[in-house]
């Protein structure tokens, strides 16, 4: 019996040796990072965003002499679309973990939900994780290889009312009393809501006046707007995620006499900056919209955003393209720093890191350091406004591309 | 009392509207559904067609129309889209109709897989073509609205949007020709008849298939009417068609199966319940309402609202 075991033992043992050479002698020349995305289904365009991003990362790193450490070895991006559901999202990445068992690391998945079923898989697998998603719960479950490069939605609430509140003080020479929330009923918006019902917003110096959800989609917005106009709030926290409902809100504030010069709207997340929004309505509409946002272009990186803009195509850098386009320069770091491919060793590296320059530079705040738990310590959040057509960085002040407009 | 009166104004105004656009989309998926019995999962993804065909002509050539450019461009998507229907019953759905089938289940069986087939073809097939960004007509009219004021104070006033307005207007008006065709032609007869007994139209000369593609036909073009209509307010995208095609069968049962008026009252009756619904519940539960009316109405009147009209045919 014992013989017998001895055997079994040495037969894997070699087996396993002549897997990892084989591994090793594939390091030397390309290692792989997966990106798991919405590609197709309704999140689909912030899945393709934050591919592009990632795309350009890579292709730039090895453009300049790959992983140097390494070798000179070569990234090689393996994208999968994981749908539009976390059931979906866990086959995809379950597939992808069993077809590249060389992962050296990986991103996503964009919507919270996703990125919780995805890191599910990828804990197990010991594959390091970056994400941007804003739900807490991404880095409260005790798990040791994902990284969240995004403050929480809660933090984002917490540190975005003073701010919101500082930028109208500063235009006008008062503080706003009165507020109003418009939201869809998504794990975003709950979040970022969760302390500000009722008299949540008392410690502000707010009342809040009108305070609707609604599931999205919307099929109109007339009554949810009039009882806007009725309470006349002196600004409205409208907190959408779906591009529909968006416009229906957006043009029915024009309708009833509610442009943005007249009544201030703030929203949280990417998806108000999105490029496509221009092709369901017209800039005018947009025109002094504000979002509370994780990451965005800001000033300092002019380079940068020139050359992102002119090889992409896209009209401008937004979330999830520069925080993946991040993610990718992270993991580079990581795997120079651990001087090997080894998701284990990058995702020590990565526990380790500590930096303020390069891939931290695509990060507000330009400092990456992981607590314990993955979260990044002192992320700090970004807003950004339409001006003129284009969505810029108004807050804060170091990062400013604009200075904030607010209506008198 | 101010607000309650203007808020129910406002609410009654926009069911209204939305109701109008509603009824023709259960009209056009009576035609399928309701008439000939045919399970049809593909009508909202042609509604989605018929938005971007609107859009795409629009943007191409009909730019020199100013603000009537999209209620042109609606009308060459339903040719469009009464084409493709013709073809699509010719080609694929008249194998799972009629006499080919032994039993009516057995076609429904057929036609559920062979419909939701098309569906997710059109759907990943404009994926792959146009991409996923969301796309809408760009119009002046989706923003500005007719003011009525309300003579009790200086502030309270209705909004109807212009958009939504002239799209009702159209359904209204696209509604009542379907209605006349229906009644008053020959082909309107030979449409009812071959729905209604294949066996004995056929017997007094009329092509029964023949009338088949043309309902399916008419029911498509239907279908990118009203998408060309929509899309002046509400963006496409690959999937819109899933947040409407459970409006369409919900109206096209309430209505009364076979009967395409009451197809028309059956949306409209959706449109109203979903807005008024707001005035007493919150508006999360909005679409949840839809199908508390929806039960109980038929629970009283288990035949749709128009229901007996078919018994008696």
């Amino acid at each position: 019996m014992n013989r017998k075991t001895g055997l079994l033992a040495a037969v894997f043992g070699t087996a396993m040796l002549i897997s990892m050479a084989g591994a090793s002698a594939q390091d030397a020349k390309e290692i792989e990072i997966a990106a798991v995305m919405p590609l197709s289904g309704p999140w689909a365009r912030l899945g393709e965003e934050s591919k592009i991003g990632a795309e350009l990362a890579v292709k730039q790193i090895n453009e300049n002499g790959g992983i140097k450490a390494l070798g000179g070895a070569k990234l090689k991006l393996v994208v999968v679309d994981g749908g539009d559901s976390p059931d979906k999202f866990k086959n995809a990445t379950q597939r992808l973990v069993s077809e590249h068992p060389d992962l050296a690391g990986g991103m996503g998945a964009y919507v919270s939900s996703f990125t919780l079923a995805v890191t599910e898989v990828t804990e197990r697998a010991g594959i390091p994780w970056l994400t941007l998603s804003y739900s807490p719960k991404i880095t409260d479950r005790g798990f040791k290889h994902v990284f969240a490069t995004s403050p929480t939605a809660v933090k984002q609430a917490d540190d975005g009312m003073p701010a919101i509140i500082d930028m109208a003080k500063q235009a006008t020479g008062k503080a706003p009393t009165t507020v109003g929330i418009v939201m869809d009923n998504t794990p975003s918006p709950v979040g970022f809501t969760k302390n500000m019902h009722g008299d949540g917003l008392k410690k502000y110096g707010l009342d809040l006046v009108v305070d609707e959800q609604f599931t999205p989609p919307l099929s109109d917005c007339g009554p949810l707007m009039q009882k806007v106009r009725a309470a006349r709030p002196d600004f409205l926290l409208l907190l959408l995620t779906a591009t529909p409902d968006i416009k229906l809100c957006l043009e029915k504030l024009t309708e009833i006499g509610l442009p943005r010069t007249r009544l201030p709207i703030v929203n949280n997340g990417g998806v108000l900056g999105s490029p496509d929004l221009l092709k369901v309505m017209g800039k005018d509409l947009l025109e002094g919209s504000i979002f509370i946002t994780a990451n965005w272009g800001a000033k300092g990186q002019e380079d940068f955003i020139k050359k992102f803009e002119d090889e992409t195509g896209e009209k401008w850098v937004t979330q999830d393209s520069i925080s993946n386009y991040g993610h990718v320069m992270l993991l580079a770091a990581a795997m120079e720093m651990a001087k090997s491919a080894d998701p284990e060793k990058v995702n020590e590296a990565l526990h380790s890191m500590d930096i303020s320059d390069g891939a931290a530079t695509f990060f507000p705040g330009g400092h990456v350091k992981f607590a314990e738990n993955g979260l990044r310590e002192e992320a700090p959040l970004v807003i950004v406004q339409w001006q003129n057509g284009v969505p810029v960085t108004v807050w804060p002040k170091e990062s400013a591309q604009a200075e904030p407009v607010w209506p008198q | 009392m101010g607000p309650t009166v203007e808020h129910l104004l406002q609410t009654l105004s926009t069911g209204i509207l939305v109701g109008c656009l509603y009824g023709l989309l259960c009209v056009g998926l009576a035609f399928i559904f309701g008439i000939m019995r045919v399970i049809n999962f593909a009508q909202g993804d042609f509604m989605m067609l018929g938005m971007y065909i609107a859009v795409g002509v629009t943007l191409s050539f009909l730019g020199f129309l100013g603000a009537s450019a999209p209620f042109v461009a609606a009308l060459i998507a339903g040719i469009v889209m009464f084409l493709l229907g013709y073809l699509l019953h010719l080609l694929l759905i008249s194998r799972t109709t009629g006499m080919r089938m032994s039993t009516e289940l057995d076609s429904h069986q057929s036609q559920l897989i062979l419909t939701l087939g098309v569906a997710l073809f059109l759907q990943n097939g404009m994926l792959f073509l146009v991409g996923s960004a969301p796309l809408a007509q760009i119009s002046s009219l989706s923003y500005s609205a007719w003011q009525i004021p309300l003579l009790y104070d200086d502030v309270s006033a209705v909004f109807i949007n212009k958009a939504r307005f002239l799209d009702a207007l159209a359904a209204v008006l696209i509604s009542v020709c379907l209605f006349a065709l229906m009644r008053y032609t020959r082909m309107g007869k030979s449409l009812r008849a071959a729905a209604e007994d294949p066996e004995a139209a056929l017997y007094m000369g009329i092509d029964v298939d023949k009338a088949h593609r043309i309902a399916f036909g008419l029911g498509a073009a239907i279908a990118g009417i009203a998408g060309g209509l929509i899309v002046l307010y509400y963006p496409a995208q690959p999937y819109v068609g899933l947040d409407f095609i459970i409006i369409m069968y919900a109206g096209v049962v309430l209505g009364g199966m076979g009967s395409v008026e009451g197809a028309f009252w059956g949306g409209m009756t959706i449109g109203l319940v979903q807005q008024l619904a707001t005035l007493v519940i919150p508006l999360q539960l909005q679409n949840a309402a839809i199908f508390v009316v929806f039960v109980l109405i038929l629970l009283v009147r288990p035949n749709g609202l128009f229901g007996r009209s078919v018994e008696r045919a």
